[in-house]
């Protein structure tokens, strides 16, 4: 496992969306996985992306656009 | 399913994390060592044999990681952050370079396409989660046609002495993040897994590896 903030291509090439199942893709700025077809955004927290629909940002709410 | 849905069996996802956030600093001297060991490397062994790319339910933290051959590259995922960031901290502080990756997600809804993986572990998993049916079922999906399933998991006991037990234990499962009586034919109906080998595991018979594969 590499550095900190890093992710590895193959764990980013496996993630999908759990709501949609759809794809993602890697925000590098702001740390996050976006699936646009739930309009939800991802956390990733140390380098473990979090993919909980719970705890995911909403893009839509709250000028998240 | 939701974060803090009750289950049929009473436990639910929030009281996992919180009996893990407790365990997470002394798991590894505990239950794992005691227990675990054995099964753990028999689980990464058996998965390791046929696949590369493998996915590990319930990481936890970590304790299997070292165990799987340094070519393979290992997925991890788990539901409690705390058991993760140990994870995180043995994969980085001993170069595991077989792992690909750690994620926080529920194992009854995998963040993974279908298909995606060659083998698929999960070890001491199957008490500790709501829904042990909907788990095997997403670890299935996720494995590809042809792909083994290996489970280590303690199951309801055969004999009358041993299930009076599990039974009298059934009130603390939410406490201890487990639950003790669980049958394997109850984990098994409906499945079109097919069964390769169920081993009884030292001490005692008292946990078992399954090993399962999906229809090619």
């Amino acid at each position: 496992m590499s550095d900190a903030q890093s992710i590895d291509p193959k764990l980013l090439e496996l993630l999908v969306c759990p709501l949609t199942k759809g794809p993602l893709r890697y925000d590098r700025e702001r740390e996050e996985l976006v699936s646009e077809q739930a309009r939800l955004a991802y956390p990733i927290r140390d380098g473990i992306p979090i993919m909980l629909v719970e705890e995911a940002r909403s893009l839509d709410a709250g000028g998240g656009r | 399913m939701a974060l803090g849905s009750p289950s049929a069996f009473g436990m639910d996802l929030e009281a996992i994390r919180r009996a893990y956030a407790r365990y997470a600093p002394i798991y590894d001297h505990t239950f794992s060592w005691m227990l675990a060991r054995q099964g753990r490397r028999l689980a990464a062994t058996t998965a390791a044999a046929r696949a590369r790319v493998i996915l590990e339910l319930g990481v936890g933290t970590g304790l299997t990681l070292p165990l799987y051959p340094a070519d393979r590259r290992l997925v991890g995922i788990d539901i409690s952050p705390d058991m993760l960031a140990l994870a995180q901290r043995r994969a980085r502080e001993r170069k595991l370079g077989q792992v690909a990756g750690l994620s926080l997600m529920d194992a009854g809804n995998l963040a993974f396409c279908d298909a995606s993986f060659d083998a698929v572990v999960a070890a001491y998993v199957m008490s500790v989660v709501p829904e042990p049916a909907a788990v095997l079922a997403e670890a299935a999906r996720v494995c590809r046609p042809g792909g083994d399933i290996v489970l280590v998991n303690h199951f309801a006991g055969e004999t009358v002495a041993r299930r009076r037990i599990e039974r009298a234990l059934e009130p603390l499962a939410d406490w201890l993040g487990w639950r003790p009586a669980f049958g394997f034919e109850e984990l098994m109906a409906g499945s079109t897994l097919r069964l390769v080998e169920r081993r009884p595991l030292a001490p005692f018979g008292l946990f078992t590896l399954v090993h399962l594969r999906k229809p090619a």
